[in-house]
């Protein structure tokens, strides 16, 4: 058989499940049932809700307890992203900090950074970005140009980043740069940097998305000074770095909920007296669903279990994004009788909202080449 | 995969590899059983590996004979494998006992008067080469479970579309007492869930085999001056093939887990996810092979002509899925993520 296509059966364990109804009860308690944007992790932020989270034990659960975190396993993380996301909880603030900043942090960052920033993420009080993306630079990773030269004490930043959510509202951002000039070992020669958002030498312009938010933006660096221990892990390291944040960024429910709340909605329209048409469309989604379930957790057990399975995270990525974009259009079409105002907005919300989908955390086709890999065809 | 498991498979691989070549399959589609194949699988225990002893069987666990059922279908082995076991696990569940012997189901509508004769006619996959059929008769309204020598039946032979016999049997018979059993209600249900199980699992093990062929084709395929392989279209359309195999291995898991206490909705999520999975595979996997995949000389027909026959039979994925829809619906709307949850 051929790489990474092998999903063994995996069940969450019962210390895992018993969480769930902690973060249900929390999530009753504190969301607006009238007011649910949809499960796209990008579709809403709230510092406040963050904040209440936070507090709750429920941002860095895994993380250790000497910077505030919860020593929770993996999995237990795993259910309550899943119910967060599954609620359409406004969870863009603390999104990238929690998933991606503090674990880069607790692998390759310095106990001072750990110690200044973890419980401060902990807390719902720095709410991070990512800043990859330039205008010159998507799937092209290795391309960027925003660079970084040595000063005394620390290095000097210029460039651009790009399509970096909440930029504008947030207080720093893990941003990858050239610290050294492209050579021929493209990966070679970049870091990643915490930028505090309101250092001087840092301007935030927004960005309008189709559904007219301004949730992502361009970030510009004219000369801004980066402090030494500002720098995560080894300078020229970067890409390392990067490249090991993938099995965690593709293959978690965020890649497959996002449309999940047209479900729920859909479900409330036709629970009266619903056509065998619409049964089977509810079926066929459900299905998928479940089966994409399985798969992410199946690779959540083998993340816990040490390993770093990047084909299955792309497959999962790719199979859950294709998901999420198939939902909107089917139920459209599915002959609700007289549909309630608040279905029509979930759905459109939805359809605003999908083209993002496969864009995000690696395009289709770059996923789908990663996939080609593991089949052995490059 | 457990120790057995693996046993269970390297032994299989080597004997369908040796015994089910693409020629024993297209020599069952003239006409010819695949006789040494069966004997060869029956003599080391596989036909039914787990079933209980009590029942004649091998007295392995449920799962031996659900992997061996997947991995034949990986070399379109063109015999009773699937049939055979839930015939025999329906014969276990009555306490009888399956000997040496070709077994498969019929379904279709079936009768017992009061006098015991029974009458009706279905469908029996295999039914020209079985020995004795298992069928479920309705008694005014209570369920028997029939099991039926062929010798005692009418056979009108008919073919799917990959070229196996789907035979309608017709009986009109009284056989002996210990042939006619009193079953659940539900026995119907059972049969056609093990039914739809197996044909999910034989789909799955199949469009594996089907990936394999084409990335095997695709590598040795010269055009343009270089394997097709390397042409991004071609890698593209394999990646989703492989996500569709991916997708339909993990719902083959879930089956084999919902086998034992036949819980209908696994079962069912797992024939409609593979169903689907099987129309976009098949597709990708013939038009990687071009015209060559067309011909019945490629061995790929054996493959996608059985995953097309499967996925219509025992519910297609559009009658499951009504069902799914209503086992989803349940408790209504803010249920639905309750109701998700709970399929682990």
């Amino acid at each position: 058989m051929f790489q990474g296509l092998t999903f063994e059966p995996f069940s969450l364990p019962e210390e895992a499940e018993a969480i769930r109804g902690d973060i249900r009860q929390f999530l009753a308690d504190t969301l607006d049932p009238n007011e649910l944007p949809n499960s796209d992790f990008n579709a809403g932020d709230d510092a406040a809700f963050s904040k209440k989270l936070g507090e709750a034990g429920f941002i860095g659960m895994t993380w250790p307890k000497e910077y505030g975190g919860g020593g929770k396993s993996f999995l237990e993380r795993y259910v309550v992203t899943e119910e967060i996301l599954a609620a359409g909880a406004p969870v863009g603030c603390h999104w990238i900090a929690d998933r991606q900043s503090g674990p880069l942090m607790l692998k390759f960052g310095t106990e001072e950074q750990r110690q200044h920033f973890l419980p401060k993420i902990i807390s719902g009080d720095y709410f991070f970005s990512i800043g990859m993306s330039e205008p010159d630079t998507g799937s092209d990773l290795a391309s960027i140009r925003t660079s970084a030269t040595k000063v005394d004490g620390g290095w000097l930043l210029n460039g651009s980043k790009i399509w970096t959510s909440y930029a504008h509202t947030n207080h720093y951002m893990v941003t990858l740069v050239r610290t050294e000039p492209p050579s021929e070992n493209r990966h070679a020669g970049m870091s990643q940097f915490v930028v505090d958002l309101h250092a001087e030498g840092v301007k935030v312009t927004g960005i309008r998305n189709l559904s007219n938010e301004e949730d992502f933006n361009q970030v510009f660096f004219d000369d801004v000074f980066i402090p030494d221990n500002m720098v995560v892990g080894e300078p020229g390291n970067g890409w390392e770095q990067v490249i090991s944040e993938l099995g965690y960024e593709r293959s978690g429910p965020e890649r497959f909920l996002s449309a999940f709340r047209v479900i729920v909605e859909y479900a409330r329209e036709i629970q009266d007296n619903p056509t065998d048409e619409q049964l089977a469309l509810l079926g066929r989604l459900a299905a998928h669903l479940v089966t994409l379930r399985r798969m992410s957790i199946s690779v959540a057990g083998m993340l816990e279990g040490g390993k770093l399975p990047i084909t299955e995270a792309a497959l999962i990525k790719d199979l859950g994004n294709t998901y999420e974009r198939m939902v909107p259009e089917l139920v459209r079409l599915a002959s609700v009788d007289k549909p309630s105002r608040r279905f029509i907005d979930t759905l459109n919300e939805c359809i605003l909202h999908a083209p993002s989908f496969t864009l995000r955390g690696g395009t289709r086709e770059i996923l789908k080449g990663v996939i080609a890999r593991g089949l052995g065809l490059r | 995969m457990n120790e057995q498991q693996q046993l269970i498979k390297d032994t299989l691989d080597r004997m369908l590899t040796d015994l089910c070549t693409a020629d024993v399959v297209d020599k069952t589609e003239a006409g010819t059983f695949a006789k040494d194949l069966w004997n060869a699988l029956a003599e080391t225990g596989l036909t039914v590996a787990g079933l209980p002893e009590a029942a004649g069987g091998a007295g392995g666990e449920l799962e031996d004979s659900l992997l061996v059922i997947r991995e034949s279908a990986r070399y379109a082995a063109p015999i009773p494998l699937a049939e055979h076991f839930v015939a025999g696990m329906m014969i276990a569940g009555q306490d009888g006992k399956v000997g040496n012997e070709i077994l498969t189901v019929a379904t279709g509508d079936f009768e017992v008067d009061d006098s015991g004769k029974v009458t009706g006619s279905g469908e029996a996959p295999f039914g020209r080469w079985a020995d004795r059929v298992v069928f479920v008769a309705d008694a005014s309204g209570t369920s028997k479970l029939c099991v039926i020598p062929t010798s005692d039946l009418s056979i009108e032979e008919g073919t799917s579309v990959a070229g196996e016999p789907r035979d309608t049997i017709t009986v009109d018979t009284k056989p002996d007492d210990n042939a006619v059993m009193t079953t659940g209600d539900d026995a119907a249900d059972k049969l056609n869930l093990m039914m739809a199980a197996v044909r999910a699992l034989q789909m799955s093990g199949s469009l594996e085999s089907a990936l394999e062929l084409s990335v095997q084709y695709s590598m040795e395929r010269n055009q343009f001056g270089k394997p097709i392989s390397k042409f991004q279209a071609i890698q593209q359309q394999l990646a989703v093939l492989a996500g569709e195999v991916a997708a339909s291995t993990m719902a083959g898991h879930a089956v084999v887990a919902a086998f034992r206490d036949l819980d209908a909705v696994d079962i069912a999520i797992g024939k409609t996810r593979i169903g689907e999975a099987v129309s976009a595979g098949t597709d990708i996997a013939h038009q990687v092979h071009g015209a060559m995949g067309y011909t019945l000389e490629h061995t790929l027909n054996q493959r996608t002509r059985r995953l097309w026959c499967w996925r219509d039979e025992y519910g297609t994925e559009r009658q499951w899925q009504v069902m799914i829809g209503q086992a989803f619906l349940k408790g209504g709307a803010d249920n639905l993520w309750q109701n998700i949850t709970e399929r682990r």
